[in-house]
């Protein structure tokens, strides 16, 4: 990739905690302890994301993604390793780096609570200083990809999550950045809402060839929107390269779908290597009279599950 | 049964409260700083005076009465009303009264734990200080076991105050406004910040007539034997106050609460 | 490019940042009218006790190190307009800790702005400016009474140093919140420094010691009011050297804490999310 907008190569980052002790008399005992322990939060990460990416970044809670990302946006310094984000280090220089991002939380607003959506826009290009045709541009091509019209106008602390999360994103992308970071954008949200963002995304990320960094937990999300993804466990990465590539690793692996009386969908994930699906469907069948039967490939759902499981392929 | 899922609240709460180490010091820090501050006021107040007794107090009652009114304020502390708004703000106060306790009783001895390590953390060191720098000043005897029941019940009647200031913002989400109009009472009228006997005669039996003085006035009287408190019957009259004052506010905080409660299922919160 | 769009964020930029959103937040406050009226009162109520404590203490004791009733008010009325700014621009001070503690302060550091100016410009604090009223009135109560000549030079003096003054009350909220970044429980550090205000009232010569030096340089409540208003009460030559510097010493102090809360900002390590 000759374009690069991020580069990682060994990066780690260490955070040093209190030992807390249990009980009582530990409670007392910290008070005057200085017993510290050090916690690798990353450990040896690098990473290439070329431009126009959409990029899902995967791993159970607590396995460093916030702590990756926080790294990218400059918040916070690597203990080690280089970083560079649109050429640049981004601790080094956190405003430079940030008029080239887009950042969204889901569920934590970085909008004003009391402003509507539109003035917060208009304080956003006034701090990114973004030349007045191109916010108009912008603004159109928002109303093509989705209807602005019941949230153009509300105060921020009056919508509903799902308002707030589309108009948290929409104020990301408002001053054009080379990358925007999403850090689980449809959690809580129900169905129709979340095909209502995918969309969003992918049709700004084509729009303007803005890179996407994507952490979730919503397999929904990646099948969605990204072709690669990197999975990120303890702080280390164990996997980085295509959906489809990933799904392969598990070749021998399938999911059958049983159906019963009632509509009643039932999933069994089988190893061709080990099980042997007549087996299955026969004792099934011994229970419960099976309505309709379906074999699928490994869901995206399932390959993550596990990963993370720490059964390698 | 009860009592010790209360007391594991207790607890829990002393834990909490050390957990926030360098805060403590901080805190403890701070109190003496803003005691050093009293004093230098009051001294400059007494010497400009040219008299060594106002209104029954000297310099020296009135510091040992301003030293342990401040940091009985450091023990009686609580954010009730910030916890209030902030869990109805969030949605959590659904939550909180679906616990298996009652709310009010729940809160009161979540409390309690930071109540008792402000108590041994700050009230017994500056106690024992003023003891020792005055020598003698303050009464050791039996007064003692009477001043921490009526700080035990001075606790209560503060609590109950707190509460029915927090079933306000149920209703409103100022919180700020409520906040400080009740810090502002009772810091004024109930003796934390000038000793009663300095308040002129008519505003004076006017906060005898309060509840604020049953926070710090009354425990302090009692720790010092002035007024009433020097004779047993006078100590005995002073915690029938403190008693009727909880009696008088429970019942109408319960009220007030239940009442309130309702309008926020019925509304749907 | 990138040289000019940094050059473009001056003190113009924030200036106009500030006003617009400024403006924006006064109209959205006008539709919580009923939270402006219940903190009003709040307020009023505040002055209003502060002002019974002064009264019942002259009452007993008419003046206090040489300070007769009316020089007492002068200083105790400077002191509340000194206050003002700290209450109306640098409130959100006050929810430092908890977006700290949340993990939601984070987001003051994705925009291409100082985070500092970010996170106050946040919140305008309106009930403010009802002590400002109150503090202005007793201002010229005790102005005319203790017979200060109203000039042109006079009120510009008045001006300069209740900068001066309320500079130092920031400086020391804007420490106290920044304390949140090492330590938690914080909450207590704030509630003292801000009860600290109501000493800054009397004249700091009632300290003696170390103490004068503690609370003129350390904690610098001596210069919240007594040092700057008497460069208004007296002359030139009588005012203390303190007195007179008292401006850069203010702009000092400001800048210290504004590093340290600076400080603290890239010294937390956002783990609480």
């Amino acid at each position: 990739m000759a374009d690069e907008v991020i580069l990682m190569e060994n990066i780690c980052k260490d955070f040093k905690v209190l030992n807390r002790h249990e009980g009582l008399k530990g409670s007392i005992r910290d008070l005057f302890s200085r017993d510290y322990k050090t916690i690798s939060a990353v450990k040896d990460v690098s990473l290439k994301v070329g431009r126009g990416e959409i990029l899902g970044y995967l791993g159970p809670n607590g396995a460093g993604k916030s702590t990756t990302i926080k790294m990218m946006t400059g918040v916070l310094e690597p203990s080690r390793g280089k970083i560079l984000v649109n050429g640049r280090v981004p601790y080094k220089d956190r405003t430079a780096n940030s008029e080239h991002i887009g950042v969204v939380f889901g569920q934590r607003s970085q909008l004003w609570w009391s402003l509507p959506l539109i003035e917060s826009f208009k304080l956003l290009r006034d701090i990114y200083l973004v030349p007045e045709k191109e916010y108009k541009e912008m603004l159109d091509l928002y109303s093509s990809l989705v209807d602005m019209s019941p949230i153009l106008n509300k105060p921020v602390r009056q919508m509903s999550l799902g308002q707030r999360t589309l108009s948290d994103i929409l104020a990301a992308f408002l001053h054009n950045p080379e990358i925007v970071f999403l850090d689980e954008p449809t959690i809580g949200l129900d169905v129709s809402m979340k095909a209502k963002i995918r969309d969003l995304i992918r049709g700004l990320n084509k729009e303007k060839n803005t890179t996407v960094i994507l952490t979730t937990h919503d397999m929904g999300d990646v099948d969605a929107l990204c072709r690669r993804i990197v999975i990120i466990d303890k702080g280390q990465k164990i996997y980085d390269n295509d959906i489809d590539h990933l799904k392969s690793y598990f070749g021998s692996y399938r999911t059958l779908k049983m159906k019963f009386a009632g509509d009643r969908w039932e999933e069994v994930l089988i190893d061709e290597k080990k099980d042997d699906v007549m087996d299955i469907i026969m004792k099934m069948q011994k229970q419960e009279k099976i309505r309709d039967i379906k074999l699928d490939e490994i869901s995206t759902e399932e390959v993550i599950k596990k990963i993370y499981e720490g059964e390698s392929a | 049964m009860i009592l010790r899922k209360m007391f594991s609240l207790t607890r829990a709460g002393i834990m909490e409260s050390l957990h926030f180490r360098l805060g403590t010091f901080a805190a403890l820090i701070g109190n003496i700083t803003y005691l050093i501050l009293v004093y230098f006021l009051w001294k400059a107040i007494y010497e400009s005076s040219g008299v060594t007794e106002v209104n029954g107090m000297t310099f020296s009652d009135t510091m040992i009465y301003l030293i342990l009114a401040s940091s009985l304020f450091t023990v009686l502390e609580m954010f009730v009303v910030w916890d209030m708004s902030r869990s109805i703000q969030s949605g959590k106060i659904i939550l909180d009264l679906l616990k298996p306790m009652p709310y009010r009783l729940y809160t009161f001895w979540s409390y309690s734990g930071s109540h008792v390590t402000m108590f041994v953390l700050t009230f017994i060191p500056t106690f024992v200080i003023v003891a020792i720098i005055t020598g003698g000043a303050i009464p050791m005897g039996i007064n003692l076991l009477w001043f921490l029941i009526s700080i035990v019940l001075a606790l209560v009647v503060n609590y109950n105050m707190e509460m029915i200031v927090a079933t306000l913002c149920l209703y409103t989400e100022s919180t700020w406004g409520i906040n400080i109009v009740k810090e502002t009472i009772v810091m004024l009228l109930s003796g934390a910040s000038i000793p009663l006997a300095f308040f002129p005669e008519g505003l004076r039996h006017a906060v005898e007539f309060m509840p604020f003085r049953a926070v710090y006035d009354i425990p302090l009287k009692i720790l010092l034997c002035k007024d009433q408190a020097a004779t047993l019957p006078g100590v005995l009259a002073y915690m029938g106050i403190q008693l009727i004052w909880i009696v008088a506010l429970s019942l109408a905080g319960n009220l007030f609460w239940q009442i309130s409660v309702r309008k926020i299922t019925v509304n749907g919160g | 490019m990138e040289n000019t769009k940094k050059h473009k964020r001056g003190l113009g930029f924030y200036l106009n940042i500030y006003r617009k959103i400024l403006v924006q937040d006064l109209k959205s406050k006008m539709s919580y009218r009923a939270d402006f009226i219940i903190s009003t009162i709040g307020m009023v109520m505040t002055n209003v006790a502060g002002f019974v404590t002064f009264y019942i203490l002259f009452r007993n004791f008419p003046q206090v190190n040489g300070w007769d009733y009316h020089h007492m008010l002068f200083l105790y009325a400077f002191s509340l307009i000194a206050l003002t700014p700290v209450q109306c621009f640098f409130d959100n001070n006050w929810n430092l800790r908890f977006m700290v503690q949340s993990g939601d302060f984070i987001k003051y550091c994705f925009r291409p702005i100082n985070v500092f100016f970010y996170f106050m410009s946040e919140v305008f604090d309106l009930k403010g400016l009802g002590q400002l009223l109150f503090g202005v009135g007793t201002l010229i109560y005790a102005w005319h009474h203790i017979g200060i000549p109203v000039t042109f030079f006079a009120i510009a003096k008045l001006l300069v140093f209740l900068f001066t003054a309320s500079l130092f009350m920031i400086s020391i909220m804007n420490i106290a919140a920044a304390t949140c970044f090492w330590i938690q429980g914080s909450g207590y550090v704030m509630v003292i420094m801000f009860r600290f205000k109501d000493y800054t009232r009397y004249p700091a010569s009632i300290f003696s010691g170390i103490f004068k030096i503690i609370f003129t340089f350390v904690i610098p409540i001596a210069f919240v009011a007594y040092y700057p208003a008497l460069m208004v009460l007296g002359s030139a030559h009588t005012a203390p050297l303190l007195s007179k510097l008292s401006p850069l010493i203010g702009l000092l102090f400001f800048w210290l804490s504004y590093k340290f809360w600076m400080l603290g900002v890239k010294k937390y390590d956002f783990t609480g999310s």
